[in-house]
């Protein structure tokens, strides 16, 4: 960088003030005030009791059961959100167009409107529910279901990650490692998918973090059993309604802290890589 | 390995993207497939290393079959025009892929790529990334790792198309050298003819999917046999004129036509003149100069090397130029001539001398007929006459509607051609709608002229609309002239040219001079106004020019102006008072899909009028 | 450039989230303890029901379980809303003991072909496991003085109320503010519905459940929550109440109803579900509640929990014909129709 270069950079960087000290006071009361209350409250009792609190078998098992189905959502939204991805992007087919607008659509249909949705079709009195359930199979009210909800949910986020980056990588890639002499899967392990590296971190991170979070679907899914279904938000909420507030706190302090590592990972990553 | 293509033919929907190409590329050498944009080349080079595969034909490498085998075993290197670089390897990694692929030891596929870098000049460079690598690095890299693993055939899509000049004759340079020292046996595909010249030691000249003239470079310049080689392979003027006691005539001068061009006396013979091959003399040639009279500077540009120079020709009686086309209204010859810039600059009137000329051979002009039912024979018939007109060669194509009918619609219509005096005319069957069906045809194996018959047809949309003539829905399908046959069968006499119809247009005075040429008929160029009103100049100069160009034809010919209501009502009052045997006419463009519609003066004149109809389609001629 | 070596960069995030992967897992890994699954009850309560039946009822059914020789029993349980709770096990979640605030929502049940119709008479007590009367929640000291359901219709007191769609206590809520005017002197239905309109008037926010409202008057909004005796005992014995509590002179005592939902157990579990049902009305039970402040139908136990107010007259649904009748009448017709669309109009 030259001389003059750095000179301008720093004089942006010196009226920049201004624009941050707005930007500041906008987002203080809007969102960063709301964060910090979270742990305000959470740690109103004590550090002690904060621990206590957490400790209690129910937190315990939803925080636990919360991430485990954030990392199921995560693995298969991967891999189906990776292959809708190149089949969207590959392939032109009748009907894609609408296919792709379909795929999209659950980020904004409400999420209680999903929860019923899954309801009425896999719920035992559902559309297919009904006929599953001479089977024994019941997928509602069950951690099945609550995956299903939060498939649904972040299905977009995962595709909405990879596809531009697929779409970026020109056909005659695959075909150059073709013409190579990698077959199929050796040209998807080591052309496509390293290239797809940034988008699939990025979709996956996503993903974590929204069903992480989950909240309006997965309490009308999975019937809000303790120490069976419940997530951590719903665990939140319930608390919350009980007047418990400090063990509401208590884990939407410990959520609040892990969507805050996942989104740093995923902004290093990806400002990193940036060009 | 040597490379065969033998009869392989590409669609895509409809489209014919390579069409019936065969061709033979010996072990070691390096062949240029040379073309415009879109025309095909692209594909023919992705047929054979697999990544497209054929609808029709056979692909040999080394004498084995490979047409349905996958690209991963034809043992091809490529080389794509994005150069298609994996941005997350380094370009040591990126060579080496193939090696990795095929499991090639480390040790090994380290030696292999260190002589690949130093091979395409990139020693050191091993550790880079694609986006630190400059164009010409990139395709220097395409091709390494194109070689890495000693491909038998190595095959380049336009690898320079995307460099600098400099940058590009650099590489050309390299990439004969590595050519020449692996022997590999490679296609090149172009659209520059120089790198064509420079690279190939033949080169194929591709146009709309047909593999036109395959021949070394200088040959293929010299002496090409298709117009379209002459015209795209460097520059140059093509003229008519009329062959004479084995000599074509221009103007006053006469060349001798080459015993392999074959000719009858009469015949209209194409020479093709470089702009090399003319000089331009400010004094008198000696007598027996080939020399073309003295000409008119027109234009000139300064280009380096050359003057090129533009000189117009005084009039040459008999003499046409196809190429580069004329001004319209231009009734002489203009002769593009090349100058040494070391030489003075040519005066205002200089003597015009040939020093070299090529004769072309003559295209065989192509008939395409199809009708079913009485329809046919008016066709049959009239297609006799243009056939022999024009020395042509005549398809007939039957349109079955189911595959059990295919055979007996093959022998029906073999014989009928037999009876009405064609039987040499090549039978071809096709299933579906009939309409659907020429235009799919015509655009396989593109025809000069369509002639279908005047039955009417039962609408596809059921009884509703009225039976539609065949000709009718086949406007607005095919950009090729239409000929509806209708009534009695004898030779052609006199034709109708309607500049009528909306813009004045050029196509249907040409195509409808040319016809009646060839048929040696005379030409009406007919122009209906409203009553009372005069025509517009822009139309008065139209019509002179018009009858210009018919006079070039030689074509005797008149105009008529008639006041009618309506463009259709003057010409059938024309017919009327002076019956003609074929009524020209022009056509909309035909609309990216769909048909004509409403009641367009084409579609009047294909239902009312008595004779026969040309339709020509904008810009078809 | 970035010459770095693009695997590093994954690194640490990888590591994080192995970790977190870890910690979720533990409990189900083959080498962590051994999880014993032990027969279930699966349980859905109304909102207020969630500590007495999780710190009093399950673990004292649980040591009788144990200690009649049946080993280890283990409740699943979910508490919500009466309203809330009722769609879900119309839609069907696997709950098998329902405790709901209100018998209409039984009814709803039964409608829906879930339960048998009137299953729960059958039931003790016509299937009411426990009651207690509605209350007035107001700030400390009182400010406005308000003593009972006629205060609340003082222009300018602001009431936080439950949602009478969602929430059971909000519909008995209702049936006492109409009962407390119907029932005055002079009384009749006419003062029941002013006291009715009244008191709506003055509402300004409605919580889906009871236990939301209650949560939204802690939080300081509002001057009066109508709400259950049960809550306001319950905090003042742990020292949470941060409120008076005024008796009004008539209010309504609350029934809360019991189904069994039989197409969701298995005959393996009949046993011990019956046996549960059964523990619900007994004295220990009954004394459990009466403990966390809800009242028991057998009146001497009430006794024992001096917390009680005293009600000049309480009344039950019964009283207005049952909550069928009720229904229609008190909370559709008059609540509904006329009150709502009368605030509306406004």
């Amino acid at each position: 960088m030259s001389a003059t270069a750095l000179k301008a950079a720093r004089r942006r960087g010196g009226r920049a003030a201004l624009p941050v000290g707005i930007v500041l006071l906008v987002l203080l009361p809007l969102i960063l005030m709301p964060l910090a209350a979270i742990f305000v409250f959470a740690f109103r009792g004590g550090a002690a009791d904060f621990v206590k609190v957490l400790a209690s078998p129910e937190a315990q098992f939803s925080l636990r059961f919360s991430l485990l189905i954030a990392f199921a959502t995560a693995a298969i939204n991967a891999v189906l959100g990776t292959f809708t991805a190149y089949v969207l992007s590959r392939y032109r087919f009748r009907g894609e167009r609408p296919l792709g607008i379909l795929v999209n659509l659950p980020v904004a249909i409400p999420t209680v409107v999903v929860g019923t949705s899954l309801l009425l079709l896999w719920g035992p009195i559902g559309l297919l529910g009904r006929l599953l359930e001479p089977l024994g199979i019941q997928p509602m009210f069950a951690p099945a279901g609550v995956l299903l909800a939060h498939l649904f949910v972040t299905f977009p986020y995962m595709l909405g990650a990879v596809k531009p980056v697929l779409d970026e990588i020109e056909g005659t890639y695959e075909e150059a490692a073709y013409t190579i002499g990698a077959n199929r899967w050796q040209t998807f392990r080591w052309v496509i998918l390293p290239a797809l590296r940034g988008g699939l971190f990025s979709g996956v991170l996503l993903t974590f973090a929204h069903s992480l979070g989950e909240f309006g679907a997965t309490v009308l899914v999975s019937g809000n059993l303790r120490l069976r279904t419940q997530t951590a938000p719903l665990y939140i909420f319930a608390q919350f309604e009980a007047g418990n507030v400090a063990a509401a706190n208590a884990v939407a302090a410990v959520l609040a802290t892990l969507s805050f590592f996942i989104f740093f990972f995923l902004l290093r990553y990806t400002v990193r890589r940036g060009r | 390995m040597s490379i065969t293509l033998d009869n392989v033919t590409k669609r895509y929907a409809d489209q014919v993207t390579v069409d019936r190409v065969s061709l033979e590329v010996e072990t070691g050498e390096l062949f240029v497939l040379l073309g415009a944009s879109g025309s095909g080349k692209s594909t023919i080079l992705r047929l054979i290393a697999g990544l497209v595969l054929p609808d029709e034909g056979v692909i040999r490498l080394a004498g084995r079959d490979v047409t349905h085998l996958a690209p991963q075993k034809r043992d091809v290197g490529f080389v794509f025009q994005n150069y298609s670089i994996f941005r997350h390897m380094t370009v040591a990694r990126n060579i080496e892929f193939g090696l990795r692929i095929r499991g090639v030891a480390k040790a090994e596929r380290r030696e292999r790529r260190e002589e690949l870098l130093d091979l395409v000049g990139l020693g050191g460079l091993g550790n880079r990334y694609e986006s630190q690598l400059s164009g010409g690095q990139q395709q220097r890299v395409a091709l390494a790792r194109a070689l890495a693993y000693r491909p038998g055939v190595l095959l380049l899509d336009e690898p320079f198309g995307a460099l600098d000049v400099k940058i590009r004759a650099q590489l050309r340079q390299s990439l004969k050298e590595i050519q020449k020292a692996l022997g590999v046996t490679t296609i090149l595909v172009t659209h520059d003819q120089e790198e064509a010249f420079e690279l190939g030691h033949r080169i194929g000249v591709v146009d709309r999917g047909r593999l036109l003239e395959v021949d070394a470079p200088d040959r293929l310049y010299e002496s090409p046999r298709s117009l379209y080689v002459a015209t795209f392979l460097g520059a140059g003027t093509v003229l008519v004129g009329r062959c004479r006691d084995h000599r074509v005539a221009l103007g006053p001068l006469t060349l001798p036509i080459p015993a392999d061009v074959p000719h009858d006396e009469g015949d209209r013979v194409r020479v093709l003149i470089r702009p090399e091959q003319v000089a331009l003399s400010a004094s008198e040639p000696p007598r027996d100069a080939p020399t073309l009279g003295r000409g008119q500077i027109v234009e000139q540009t300064f280009s380096g090397a050359v003057r090129r120079t533009r000189v117009r020709l005084p009039s040459l009686t008999g003499v046409r130029q196809v190429s580069p086309p004329l001004p319209f209204g231009e009734e002489n010859v203009l002769l593009d001539v090349a100058v040494s810039a070391h030489s003075e600059p040519p005066r205002e009137n200089p003597w015009v001398v040939l020093e070299a000329w090529h004769v072309l051979r003559q295209p065989t002009p192509r008939l395409l007929v199809c009708d079913e039912g009485a329809g046919l024979a008016p066709a049959l018939e009239l297609a006799r006459f243009l056939a022999e007109a024009i020395d042509g060669v005549v398809t007939v194509l039957g349109v079955a509607a189911d595959a059990r009918r295919q055979d007996a619609l093959r022998d029906a219509l073999a014989a009928r051609a037999a009876e009405a005096g064609l039987p040499e005319a090549t039978v071809r069957v096709r299933r579906g709608d009939p309409a659907e069906q020429i235009a799919a045809e015509q655009r396989e194996a593109p025809y000069d002229f369509v002639i279908v018959g005047a039955g009417e047809m039962e609408s596809r949309w059921g009884r509703r609309q009225a039976p539609r003539l065949l000709g009718e829905d086949l406007v607005g399908r095919i950009a090729t002239p239409l000929i509806l046959a209708r009534g009695r069968p004898r030779k052609p006499e006199r034709v109708l040219i309607c500049t009528a119809v909306g813009e004045p247009g050029k196509a249907d005075i040409r195509a409808g001079g040319w016809l009646a040429r060839r048929l040696g008929a005379e030409a009406t160029l007919l122009h209906a106004a409203r009553p009372g009103r005069k025509p517009q100049p822009i139309v008065q100069s139209h019509l002179e020019r018009g009858v210009a160009t018919l006079r070039e034809l030689e074509v005797p010919s008149r105009f008529a102006v008639r006041e009618a209501e309506s463009p259709i009502e003057a010409i059938l009052a024309e017919l009327q008072e002076h019956p003609h045997d074929i009524v020209v006419v022009g056509a909309p463009p035909p609309p990216p899909r769909g048909f004509l519609r409403g009641e367009h003066v084409t579609r009047q004149v294909l239902r009312q009028c008595g004779c026969s109809v040309l339709v020509v389609p904008q810009g078809s001629w | 450039m970035d010459s770095v070596r693009p695997r590093r960069r994954g690194l640490v995030p990888a590591l994080f989230l192995a970790a977190l992967l870890l910690y979720a897992a533990w409990p189900w890994l083959p080498f962590s303890r051994e999880v014993a699954t032990p027969p279930t009850i699966v349980f859905y309560g109304f909102s207020i029901l969630a500590d007495v039946c999780q710190e009093g009822i399950f673990p004292a059914f649980q040591k009788m379980w144990a200690a009649e020789g049946h080993g280890p029993v283990e409740f699943v349980s979910s508490f919500g809303g009466s309203g809330t709770v009722t769609n879900q096990v119309i839609l069907g979640v696997p709950a098998q003991v329902v405790l709901l605030s209100l018998e209409s929502d039984a009814e709803r049940l039964a409608d829906a072909g879930t339960i048998a119709r009137d299953s729960w008479k059958r039931l003790p007590q016509g299937g009411v496991v426990n009651l207690t009367p509605f209350v007035i929640l107001v700030r400390p000291g009182n400010p406005l003085g308000i003593r009972d359901f006629s205060d609340l219709t003082r222009p300018g007191v602001r009431i936080v109320h439950p949602d009478p769609m969602t929430s059971g206590g909000a519909n008995w809520a209702i049936v006492a503010e109409y009962g407390s005017g119907a029932r005055a002197t002079p009384g009749g239905p006419a003062a029941g519905e002013a006291m009715l309109a009244g008191v709506w008037t003055n509402v300004v926010a409605q919580a889906p459940s009871a236990r939301a409202a209650r949560t939204q008057f802690e939080n300081g909004f509002g001057d009066a929550l109508i709400t259950y005796e049960q809550e306001a005992v319950y905090d003042r014995g742990r020292g949470r109440l941060d409120a008076d509590v005024a008796y009004p002179q008539r209010t309504i005592l609350s029934e809360h109803t019991l189904v069994v939902v039989d197409r969701n157990i298995r005959p393996r579990e009949r046993k011990l579900i019956e046996r549960f049902v059964q523990y619900l009305w007994s004295d220990e039970a009954q004394r459990i509640f009466v403990k966390f402040g809800f009242r028991s139908a057998t009146e001497s136990l009430n006794a024992a929990n001096p917390a009680f107010g005293r009600i000049f007259d309480p009344f039950r649904i019964a009283d207005f014909g049952g909550w069928r009748e009720a229904r229609r009448e008190i909370v559709d017709r008059i609540w509904k129709q006329r009150v709502m669309k009368q605030d509306a109009g406004r």
